[in-house]
């Protein structure tokens, strides 16, 4: 710093202390924001103009960032206002309370996996490209609330501030979204002859 | 807190106490109980296999749904288009796009 050419306090110093910055904590996180903003958008294309305008409205207003706070959550919560933003739809309302309908159907789901001998399902197998194409196909906001807790491993309280909801808004979504993805794995066990065809009324 | 339906309780062949496993297992797993809570999931589970046995499978798929997270990079492409648009904003480190090595 104190071989810099200019002033530290001139504009030219400061702009290059923030690009630095900017450089420095909000690039790594390209791969996690893409992904993020693919799972969303689930187009490549649509990704790509996301992600790009995520970024370039992070660093016109990287002044707004507080240093020492989470630049991946912060980020994250441009590139979801981004997302909505493209999109004329309405943002989607559903908002379960009941997380526990969902936790005790999933219970139901590994029962009849257990009784047909196929509960070491996630074990065994890759379940890896099965699991990309069922979040995929997954509806909001019951997308976003597994990409971001199970996939990009953020807490309760920062999915929440992504999302714009109370943290018992993300629980019940999060249950929601694990609770149909174990279903829609199930039935595509029972698609591969993994399991009898008499499980399938089982769901 | 609701009570589940008994009906549900009975599909899943489980007892009463097996039913607080299944409905409190995803908050336990996020850690999102409260010490005793936690502890008391902890008690019943060391001493009953088929809760034992629905916490691995709960634990496998949420390992295998973490697991994703590593799968999926950003297209050069794609950062070689960001770099332009930072360029084209004034930012000096439009270059490091294309560089700078993603976190873990």
């Amino acid at each position: 710093m104190t071989m810099l050419a200019s002033p530290p306090d001139s504009p030219a110093a400061s702009t290059a202390q923030r690009d630095a910055e900017f450089a420095r904590e909000a690039l790594p996180w390209l791969d996690d924001v893409y992904r993020f903003a693919l799972s969303l958008t689930r187009d490549e294309a649509d990704a790509d103009d996301v992600v790009q305008e995520t970024f370039l409205r992070a660093y016109r207003s990287w002044h707004t960032f507080i240093p020492g706070t989470d630049c991946r959550r912060w980020l994250f919560t441009i590139c979801r206002n981004v997302f909505l933003r493209s999109r004329e739809r309405q943002r989607p309302t559903v908002d379960l309370e009941d997380g526990e309908q969902d936790a005790l159907a999933a219970g139901s789901v590994y029962a009849a996996a257990r009784e047909h001998g196929y509960d070491d399902l996630y074990a065994r197998l890759d379940i890896g490209p099965a699991l990309r194409e069922a979040i995929d196909e997954l509806a909001e906001p019951f997308r976003s609330a597994v990409l971001l807790v199970d996939v990009e491993d953020l807490s309760y309280d920062s999915a929440a501030e992504v999302m714009g909801v109370p943290i018992g808004t993300v629980r019940s979504r999060l249950f929601r979204g694990r609770r149909l993805l174990q279903e829609k794995l199930a039935s595509l066990a029972t698609e591969y002859g993994l399991t009898p065809a008499s499980a399938e009324g089982t769901r | 807190m609701s009570a589940p339906q008994q009906g549900q309780l009975e599909a899943l062949g489980l007892s009463a106490t097996c039913a607080d496993v299944v409905r409190h297992l995803w908050d336990y797993l996020d850690d999102q109980l409260t010490p005793e809570g936690a502890a008391r999931l902890n008690a019943h589970m060391a001493s009953c296999t088929t809760c034992r046995g629905y916490s691995d499978y709960q634990s496998c798929f949420l390992e295998a749904v973490a697991k994703l997270r590593a799968q999926l990079d950003a297209p050069e492409s794609l950062r070689a288009k960001l770099a332009e648009g930072l360029k084209s904003e004034g930012c000096s480190c439009w270059g490091e796009v294309t560089k700078v090595k993603s976190n873990e």
